[in-house]
């Protein structure tokens, strides 16, 4: 006890990483990080041997040959998108070839990347490689295949070095764009996928497992796949480069911003799922209630946004509402119902962008969009989709994690800021609603709920009505993530000082106004980081999907994987697949809130 | 703009439609109307859906056999769904509380090994925190599963790293234990009175510590107390043991109480409470002349606790099977306190046991006496302590960072030495940046014990489902569930406010 608190004595005072140097010595950098008193050496002394029993361990598991990770590199293709079909796998090559223009569009719009120096990269290598030769000397590896080790060690040291040595000769440091080391690394990964036999990576009902090199479907290979995509994001890169030089730039931003927002729905629905449209049905029924709701939409939203509209704008928007609920009384079509709450929506909200012709237009503009966008869903979401599979949903695996996360978050932003704002009301019905959902939901694990609603939904539905599992589970993660998202974003209501709340009522803006255009924008930057660390809580949420049986990453490793007769009892080796899997998607993600963090100076108040 | 027109308008009424206090309790109340009739919506679709398939949602499934086998705890084939149901939320808090502690323990080393002067420790601290943060909890439990069924050894008559000692298998992990024996509440009373007693003495020593300026370190004296009152009273612990006989007497009068008298009584408390808080409430919204002002909202409140209040007279008078439980319940409570005190004389306060493995049938089983915990729990366990430890370890660095340097410097300077400096300055300003988030991270160890699901440890979700499954009643399986967990982050919260509010108390 009184080595740890001599040891909390330590480090009472804030510490700062030490600068990289390189004046310090590596004995002097030892001596001072490492041993610089009688008990640091002992820590030093008895983590070294621990770290290198640790590593010892570890490296016995990977390696040894009883492990089967030929079951992870055959089942890869299950793992990202369960039993999608071979024949339309094309599909799901082109929602990948999208995801990545965009990529590489908003990486050259927003300037991503920073200039690294080549020295500092040629001292990662050096280090890489030293560690790959103590790793290759802890493995329990055959003599020969620890020479092979360390000579690949070597090799990595040895251009490490070369690098370092060639960036410091001249006299200015060079530097390399991270942007450019990164394509680097990614051809060197996609070119291994040329030269290293990794193994199969198909694994098909018969239970043979396909040898790869065979010219067969795209579905077999993805050597050439990835291939091309390496280019597609390359190619998407330079592209933004000309867009961020000839187009202006906000516009540019928000079209990408709409199109990433779009894109999941997008990809999901019309690609993935294949719709078999009715065309007679569409063009008799859906495209006619649009085009009705789109036009006399507009021209009532152009009379209800006219300043000199008064109080008869309200209450013909308050009449809307009521004719809204009134459509659940008789039977009708889904999409009229739905379509008239929206309507209500703009309407009531019309007095709060209420201004000059610009802002009328870009008002009904955004009404023709959301009415658009959501008459496209309901349609193809109702249409019978051509790829089956066999199963409940038409997705799995990796895809469908990120389906419900992307879903969880994009429905209860929304909803998580009503939440806040009604529960930072001063009426007191709004609020005493909205702190008891929330403390509910917050109350209990989110497992209750997703049993709950996996199961119970179906009872609550009147007759009639069908909601498949995937969808009632989504349903559960959206009320769950809502409640947590309106505690982040009342903190960053409460941020926002007395000073602005009365500014914005003496020039004269209404409550909402004050909300929508002073108090959220401020308030939501604030959140950011809050928000940020919530998005990857509900990614790693989205593992509970295997808890209720829908087949996601997890499941597959954990169950079906090991479940084939020839990977019996591999379930160590999958579900360490499926952990590394998440760490980098939740480790990048995190690394970048922590960029943004730094940039905006925000969390530094 | 004369004063005669401002006058003519400040007394023209503004019309019903367009005075916001009116529009505003228009709308909320159109809104409370929606919500209740969507509720009732659901509801009524669900009694409809419910009675077509014949599935009951009473509660009797508490008192009726079901057949479940539980991993683990205090019973593991209950014979009623009631007792399933209760030793599963046995093992929950079990685990909770032991997570919690070894969490705290883990965190606050990985917290101070990331701001360690030692390069490599801060390195493995650093790394800890990373890869536990970013990997769902779910599949951390999992991977630890497989790997402990993997890599443990089938259960043997002489398996264990130290037979006899600590038996590590695929069964799980035995290990001796401490328990408490017959003689425990008796000696509970003896340390009761010590505390009392320490009360007394570290208001002593407080007070001429206060007048001297002298170090009489009272905190180490009222610890000391306790400590030798308990020392004493495991030998003198049996002078108690009259205690007993008051019980059952208590215990008698209850159950000659009529029900009457607690109907009355719980109707009196929520009346006078009620009437308690308005009138404080209203009294405190009068300013120093007399004048009342209250807001909406304020009329709300008042209108709300009397509502309550109302409302729990009529409960308790329309319901005396309320106040007869809780007759019957206060007799049991105290028969079961006359029962502990009614023991041998010489009876232990503590006992200790060994882990055995028995053999009555084909395969060996760990027998009663150890304290053993199945490779489930093993692995929830260790996932939530791990996984907690990390977020734990960044609240700890977050605090001690946000102390300034210039309290330490200041301190120093003082004279302090590096323990008072730790005691007195940093900790305390450290504590208050610390607690409020880390009582967060209890909440969520809490809730995330109910994942044990997914490996087959018996916690209150698992054997929720299984119950449910069996006897087909969800929703009062689903109620149990919100009340459970509800009521563990109630008191998670009320326990950690109180440190916050004590913590408050330190600043100016």
């Amino acid at each position: 006890m009184s080595e740890l608190s001599s040891h909390t004595g330590n480090i009472t005072v804030p510490y700062t990483p030490p600068p990289e140097t390189p004046k310090l010595s590596p004995r002097e950098w030892v001596k001072e990080n490492l041993f610089s008193s009688p008990f640091n050496s002992a820590l030093t002394v008895v983590t070294t041997i621990i770290l290198l029993a640790v590593f010892r361990g570890f490296l016995s598991f990977i390696f040894n040959p009883v492990r089967q990770w030929d079951s992870t590199a055959t089942n890869m293709q299950l793992f990202m998108t369960r039993a999608y079909p071979d024949e339309q796998y094309i599909r799901v090559w082109f929602c990948v070839a999208v995801l990545l223009t965009l990529t590489g569009v908003s990486m050259a719009v927003w300037q991503a990347g920073s200039t690294v120096p080549v020295a500092g990269l040629g001292r990662k290598l050096l280090a890489t490689g030293a560690l790959l030769a103590l790793l290759a000397l802890l493995a329990p590896f055959s003599a020969s295949a620890t020479v092979q080790w360390l000579a690949a060690a070597l090799a990595v040291a040895a251009i490490g070095e070369a690098i370092r040595r060639f960036a410091g000769r001249g006299e200015s440091e060079r530097t390399v764009s991270s942007l450019t080391v990164l394509v680097v690394t990614l051809a060197g990964l996609v070119t291994s996928l040329w030269v290293v036999p990794y193994g199969h990576h198909s694994y098909i009902a018969k239970r043979v497992p396909r040898v790869l090199a065979e010219p067969g479907t795209v579905a077999l290979t993805t050597k050439l796949p990835w291939t091309i995509m390496l280019l597609i994001v390359v190619a998407a890169y330079f592209a933004g480069r000309l867009m961020r030089n000839r187009l202006p730039t906000n516009p540019t931003r928000a079209t990408l911003l709409m199109l990433w927002l779009l894109a999941p729905f997008f990809l999901t629905y019309l690609v993935l799922r294949d719709p078999d449209f009715d065309m007679g049905h569409v063009l008799s029924t859906d495209l006619p209630i649009f085009a009705a709701y789109a036009v006399g939409g507009a021209v009532l939203l152009s009379w209800l946004t006219r300043p000199s509209t008064g109080e008869t704008g309200r209450v013909v928007a308050v009449l809307i509402l009521v004719a809204g609920f009134c459509t659940f009384l008789t039977p009708m079509r889904q999409v009229v119902r739905l379509d008239m709450l929206l309507l209500a929506t703009f309407a009531l909200a019309a007095p709060t962008f209420a201004g000059g012709p610009r802002a009328r237009r870009r008002y009904i503009f955004g009404w023709l969009g959301v009415l658009g966008v959501m008459s496209w869903l309901i349609t193809s979401i109702n249409t019978p989709s051509t790829v089956t599979v066999p199963g409940g949903f038409f997705i799995g695996g990796f895809s469908i994690t990120l389906f419900i996360a992307f879903i969880a978050l994009v429905i209860s932003f929304p909803l998580g800021i009503a939440l806040a704002l009604a529960r930072t009301s001063s009426m007191p019905i709004f609020r005493q609603l909205a702190t008891g959902f929330i403390e509910v939901v917050r109350g209990i694990p989110l497992i209750t709920v997703l049993i709950f609603f996996s199961i119970m939904v179906p009872l609550f539905l009147p007759r009639g009505m069908h909601l498949g599992e995937v969808a009632a589970v989504a349903i559960g993660y959206v009320l769950f993530s809502s409640a947590y998202l309106a505690e982040n974003v009342r903190g960053g209501l409460q941020s926002i000082t007395r000073g602005q709340h009365e500014a914005a009522e003496a020039v004269g803006m209404t409550t909402a106004q004050k909300t929508v255009f002073i108090v959220l924008p401020q308030a939501l930057r604030v959140s950011i980081p809050p928000l940020v660390g919530h998005c990857i809580g509900v990614f790693k949420e989205t593992s509970l999907l295997a808890i209720i049986g829908v087949f996601d990453i997890l499941y597959i490793g954990r169950i079906v994987i090991p479940g084939q007769t020839e990977f019996m009892g591999s379930t160590r080796e999958n579900v360490l697949f499926v952990s590394v899997i998440y760490w980098i998607f939740a480790y990048q993600m995190s690394k970048a809130s922590q960029r943004l963090e730094r940039r905006t100076g925000l969390g530094e108040r | 703009m004369t004063d005669t027109t401002t006058q003519e308008r400040v007394s023209q009424r503004v019309p019903l439609w367009r005075d916001v206090v009116v529009l505003k309790w228009v709308t909320q109340i159109v809104l409370l109307f929606v919500v209740l009739s969507v509720m009732w919506f659901l509801a009524s679709q669900a009694g409809d859906n419910l009675r077509a398939r014949n599935i009951n949602t009473d509660f009797d499934f508490l008192e009726r056999p079901v057949d479940i086998q539980i991993s683990e705890g205090i019973d593991t084939h209950p014979d009623t769904g009631g007792r399933a149901l209760w030793a599963a939320m046995v093992n929950t808090l079990r685990l909770s509380i032991a997570g919690i502690f070894f969490a705290t323990v883990l965190g606050v080393i990985v917290g101070l090994a990331r701001l360690s002067d030692n390069w490599l420790v801060r390195r493995i601290a650093t790394s800890w925190v990373e890869v536990l943060r970013n990997v769902p909890l779910l599949v951390q439990m999992i991977f630890y599963y497989s790997a402990m069924t993997a890599a443990f050894p089938r259960l043997g008559l002489e398996t264990g790293p130290i037979n006899g000692w600590l038996h590590v298998s695929n069964k799980g992990i035995s290990m001796p234990r401490v328990h408490i024996a017959d003689g425990f509440y008796q000696w509970m009373v003896v340390v009761l009175v010590g505390v009392v007693a320490a009360y007394f003495v570290r208001r002593h020593r407080q007070r001429i510590q206060d007048v001297t300026g002298a170090n009489t370190s009272p905190i180490l004296w009222a610890v000391g107390t306790i400590g030798l009152f308990g020392l004493i009273g495991l030998f003198v612990h049996p002078v108690f043991s009259w205690l007993g006989s008051v019980f059952s007497a208590v215990a008698d009068l209850l159950d000659s109480l009529p029900v009457a008298v607690p109907q009355l009584l719980f109707s009196a408390i929520a009346v006078g409470g009620a009437t308690v808080w308005i009138r404080r409430f209203v009294s405190d919204h009068r300013s120093a002349r007399g004048h009342l002002s209250l807001t909406d909202d304020d009329w709300f409140r008042i209108a709300f606790v009397a509502v309550a209040s109302l409302v729990v007279v009529f409960l308790v008078v329309r319901w005396s099977g309320l106040s007869a439980w809780t007759l019957n319940s206060g007799r049991d409570l105290f028969e079961v306190l006359a029962d502990k005190f009614n023991v041998d004389g010489a009876a232990r306060p503590f006992d200790a046991m060994r882990p055995d493995i028995v053999q009555p049938g084909k395969f060996p089983n760990y027998g009663k006496n150890g304290l053993t915990m199945s490779v489930g729990f093993a692995s929830v366990f260790f996932a939530v302590v791990f996984y907690t430890s990390a977020f734990i370890g960044e609240n700890v660095r977050g605090g001690i960072l946000a102390v300034p340097k210039g309290q330490t410097e200041a301190a120093k300077a003082v004279g302090l030495r590096r323990g008072q400096i730790l005691r007195h300055v940093v900790l305390p300003q450290a504590l208050r940046v610390i607690l409020p988030p880390t009582g967060n991270q209890y909440l969520n160890l809490t809730k995330n014990t109910s994942l044990a699901v997914a490996v087959g440890m018996s916690d209150m979700v698992q054997v929720g489902t299984t119950v449910f499954n069996q006897t087909g009643r969800t929703l009062p399986v689903v109620a149990i569930w919100m009340l459970f967990y509800l009521s563990c982050s109630l008191t998670i919260s009320v326990v950690v406010n109180w440190f916050n509010v004590r913590m408050r108390l330190v600043e100016r």
